[in-house]
């Protein structure tokens, strides 16, 4: 497995030294996030998130299937990373990296332990049938911050997602397929979004927000906050590195929660976007007898 | 409910019969294992937690690279100028009150060995030991809540047996809340050193620091918590995480002490002997 | 809970009755300390066992030294805010302030104006002369690797080692084609630190005729046995004694990383020629292929008996805190001599473990 170049030590302390100015390679402020761009896809459940450099795409699909046996009121519900050679010849495909590791770790704890999505919901036959729902993240090109990347591609797709309506009639399931009933949306409970900040200096006193892929790996320690609009944390960690202030990490989530509300509006304004896209005049539309220009 | 709140609010006792800022009984020796370079063994109530570590010494065969820093600290090998710290966690079975076995891919434990590792790697003097790998291995053999926490202590024990140069002890300790996370409710209380059924029903973090200072080492929480709450909850872990570096620390000093008696350590200068000659 | 889990059981305390067998002035032991490594600063890695002179001491009371609790310092304790001292290992200085704070637990040492700590254990860190018994771990393309119990494994080039024909042989490219038939993986060799480099690796050479392969006889490593810090550090490091019940001669060699290596004494046909008056240029030319050899020669059941009673001894030694040298090893095999004659299986007894130990242990310190 070929090993990434590292940079070199005169990289190094260019980019300590032009932080330690409050100066950003690419000219951001310490705490400004990329471009970041949310595109979904034909199909319902697909979202491309574009932050800087950095692309994750994410589908979001459905299947019917056994619930698991300790958990007969509950549906499934499964979050797949797939860091490939695609983003970088140091990940390999079913090798999982320790970068992997924790980036699945940190959107499991993100999105399915804090109950984003309603897995009761899920439930068709208690006991017998159930949806699972499975979100495949791919990271396409990796430029650093996978993580808030990746996250914002799994919420958006899971909102953008409909699974298709299904009916029951005296112990008899029926799943219609989407042509001849519209799909529904999930049951979605809140959107966590996740803020990584990074560490910089002896003392880990500078604190940067969505750092480039070089900046990662200068950085000495990082942090990744996960909250809602509501000011809800769903979880924090900060999986050692060089000591930071108590305080110091206080102002962090603070500022995090103002990014993750811009993130919310965004993604809102995005479904809306695409919704309408879709819509096309809705009913009356459908009845129009004129043809298009 | 761990905290069942009539009576609570009543004598302020939690269902072990501890206050709030109460940590639970701690028991730790170093040097538990002879072939060891250095070894310890720690309980924090029923949490009961054994390590031995070995180095440093001449790392393995090569692992494949890991791309990505990480979170800075224990990556890039040998080769960088610096010791590596590698961290192996084996869950027993019998660990939890259901017997489950714990794979050796799981990412659980694979997420709280890199946590222990790069906790370590921040605090030891790994440039003094260039080529090298130091092996920490983990046996958690009891769980009752404060896991990451206990195998954080029982590492830094097993370092500072071995030898090994640091800036400061790495202590950790838990601490939650008793607000529920939608509620705004002014009146909840911080907690100090969470059980296992505390972990399960309250909001709840394990923090680590380094040494006597009020730097956060390792700061995880996995559970809903309002943001208003971190300030309390961080605060009193902090504390508590204080309070179990002066554990530690007499644990340590205890050691010495009666190693120096038997005689197998010299007895070195007395600090206030130092006077000019 | 289904299970109890119980706390492991500390070592029993040695010599419990000797705890007041301190010394009393904090100087002389600090000046004990000094003069028992020669003088210099005591680094790390080096962790003496209890001096000889407290060996001798009886059961007399003394009074606790004062301060003995504050005797060692821990991790991230402030040594001493005074900015005359320089720091030397085991200290670092906290960033931005001139204390002095200690890196490992330990006890303070003071040299002139050096301040270090030294830790309660280490590893062994090579030092330029140390006699070391290493074994052989990678072979590579001019030199082998040798582990001697530090960080880093050693290494010892081909153009460190006697090459037979004569000392002064030049070395060829068969010698590197052939570097398997000097030292394979596993042999074990007993060698002088010539140089370190900057990181704090051996480089090792075997150019006298008292280094090389070691053979006829069983390795033990004092370190990792619960030792203070396995080294051992004498005036002799490589003797040859005469073993009881007819044993014949038995070299021991201790290395100063806590290896150590007991063998039959075979007379080599360098020395024979040496003690024959033989000039050094005869004795260059004599250096035989047989140094290289892993063939052991014919060990008597005799002679093997009083090696494996020789390890047991030092093993005791350890296990029970005593101090592993020369005189120690010497005493404590007479004292073990006549512990197997008293004992019902006569001579054949050399099982030294447990309460055995802990009897011999404590007939050396009270002798």
């Amino acid at each position: 497995m070929p090993r990434e170049a590292e940079p070199s030590l005169n990289e190094k302390q260019f980019v300590i030294q032009a932080l330690q100015e409050n100066l950003r390679l690419d000219g951001r402020e310490l705490d400004q996030y990329r471009p970041l761009e949310l595109t979904f896809g034909d199909q319902y459940g697909v979202a491309d998130v574009t932050l800087g450099n950095t692309r994750i795409l994410a589908k979001a699909t459905a299947e019917v299937t056994v619930p698991y046996a300790d958990r007969p009121l509950d549906g499934i519900f499964t979050i797949a990373t797939e860091l490939s050679p695609m983003t970088s010849p140091a990940f390999e495909v079913n090798r999982p990296t320790e970068t992997e590791v924790l980036l699945s770790r940190l959107l499991e704890k993100t999105v399915r332990r804090s109950g984003a999505l309603d897995t009761e919901s899920l439930c068709l036959v208690a006991g017998q049938k159930c949806w699972s729902v499975r979100v495949d993240v791919h990271a396409l090109s990796h430029d650093g911050n996978l993580t808030d990347a990746a996250c914002l591609a799994v919420v958006a797709a899971l909102r953008h997602f409909r699974k298709p309506d299904t009916s029951m009639e005296g112990g008899r399931l029926t799943v219609y397929t989407p042509a001849e009933r519209e799909p529904v949306p999930l049951s979605w409970l809140h959107s966590p979004f996740c803020v990584t900040w990074s560490f910089f200096g002896d003392e880990g006193e500078l604190a940067v927000l969505d750092a480039t892929w070089l900046e990662e790996q200068v950085r000495v320690g990082s942090c990744t906050i996960s909250l809602n609009k509501h000011g809800e944390i769903c979880q924090i960690a900060k999986l050692g590195g060089t000591p930071v202030d108590a305080v110091a990490l206080l102002q962090c989530t603070n500022v995090a929660l103002t990014k993750v509300k811009e993130f919310s509006d965004l993604v809102d304004q995005k479904l809306a976007e695409d919704l309408k896209r879709r819509d096309k005049g809705g009913f009356m539309a459908e009845l129009r007898a004129e043809n298009d220009r | 409910m761990p905290l069942d709140t009539s009576t609570y609010n009543l004598a302020l006792l939690r269902v072990d019969g501890r206050r709030w800022n109460e940590l639970r009984r701690v028991h730790a020796q170093i040097r538990t294992q002879a072939a060891a370079d250095g070894s310890s063994y720690l309980e924090m109530g029923h949490t009961k937690v054994m390590c031995v570590v070995t180095g440093p010494s001449e790392p393995g065969p090569r692992r494949g690279g890991v791309a990505g820093g990480g979170s800075g600290g224990a990556g890039a090998g040998g080769a960088g100028g610096k010791a590596e710290v590698v961290v192996g966690i084996v869950i027993a079975g019998f660990s939890s009150v259901d017997r489950k076995r714990h794979g050796r891919g799981d990412k659980r434990t694979l997420e709280l060995a890199s946590t222990v590792a790069n906790a370590l790697a921040a605090s030891l003097h790994t440039h003094l030991f260039p080529h090298s790998q130091i092996n920490v291995s983990l046996h958690v053999l009891s769980q009752d809540g404060s896991l990451l926490a206990a195998l954080i202590n029982a590492a830094t024990l097993a370092c500072v047996d071995a030898g090994i140069p640091m800036t400061d002890y790495v202590a950790a300790c838990t601490a939650g809340s008793t607000s529920t996370y939608a509620a705004n409710d002014e009146g909840a209380d911080p907690l100090l050193d969470l059980n296992h059924q505390e972990e399960q029903e309250l909001p709840g973090l394990t923090v680590a620091t380094l040494g006597e200072s009020d730097r956060v080492a390792v700061l995880v929480c996995e559970s809903r918590v309002q943001v208003s709450r971190l300030e309390g909850m961080l605060a009193v872990g902090v504390d508590g995480c204080k309070q179990m570096r002066e554990i530690l620390d007499r644990v340590v000093r205890d050691k010495g002490r009666r190693m120096i008696q038997e005689g197998t350590v010299e007895k070195g200068v007395g600090l206030d002997d130092m006077d000019v000659d | 809970m289904p299970i109890t889990i119980l706390p492991p059981r500390s070592s029993r305390p040695i010599n419990s009755n000797n705890n007041s067998r301190l010394p009393q002035e904090d100087a002389s032991s600090s000046e004990e300390s000094d003069s028992d490594s020669g003088g210099g600063v005591d680094l790390d890695g080096d962790v003496p066992m209890r001096p000889r002179q407290q060996v001798r001491t009886t059961f007399q009371a003394r009074p606790p030294p004062r301060d003995l609790a504050s005797a060692v310092v821990t991790p991230g304790e402030v040594i001493t805010d005074d900015p005359q001292w320089m720091r030397g290992h085991g200290t670092y200085v906290a960033p931005q302030t001139t204390a002095i704070v200690s890196s490992v637990a330990g006890t303070v040492t003071r040299t002139n104006k050096l301040l270090s700590v030294r830790p309660l254990r280490a590893r062994y860190t090579p030092e330029v002369g140390d006699l070391v018994v290493g074994r052989v771990v990678e072979v590579q393309a001019r030199r082998w690797r040798v582990d001697v119990g530090s960080t880093q494994l050693a290494a010892l080039p081909l153009s460190a080692i006697n090459l037979p024909g004569g000392i002064l042989r030049k070395r060829t490219e068969t010698d590197e084609l052939q570097i398997r038939t000097f030292f394979a993986e596993g042999d074990l060799v007993v060698a002088e630190v010539q140089q370190l480099f900057g990181d704090g690796g051996a480089v090792l050479h075997t150019r006298s005729l008292k280094y090389g392969k070691l053979r006829n006889g069983v390795f033990v490593a004092v370190s990792g046995m619960g030792g203070g810090g396995g080294v051992v550090r004498s005036r002799r490091q490589v003797w040859t004694m005469d073993a009881a019940n007819g044993g014949g001669q038995v070299d021991v060699v201790l290395g100063v990383n806590g290896y150590v290596w007991i063998s039959k004494h075979v007379e080599t046909p360098e020395a024979e020629a040496t003690a024959a008056g033989g000039s050094i240029t005869n004795m260059e030319e004599s250096l035989s292929a047989t140094v290289y050899s892993s063939q052991n020669d014919r060990i008597e059941v005799e002679t093997m008996r009083e090696i494996a009673r020789l390890r047991g001894v030092v093993m005791a030694l350890v296990e029970n805190g005593l101090r592993v040298d020369e005189e120690m090893v010497i005493k404590g095999y007479h004292e073990a001599v006549e512990m197997a004659m008293v004992s019902p299986e006569g001579p054949d007894d050399i099982y030294l473990g447990g309460e055995k130990g802990q009897q011999l242990a404590a007939a050396l310190t009270g002798a």
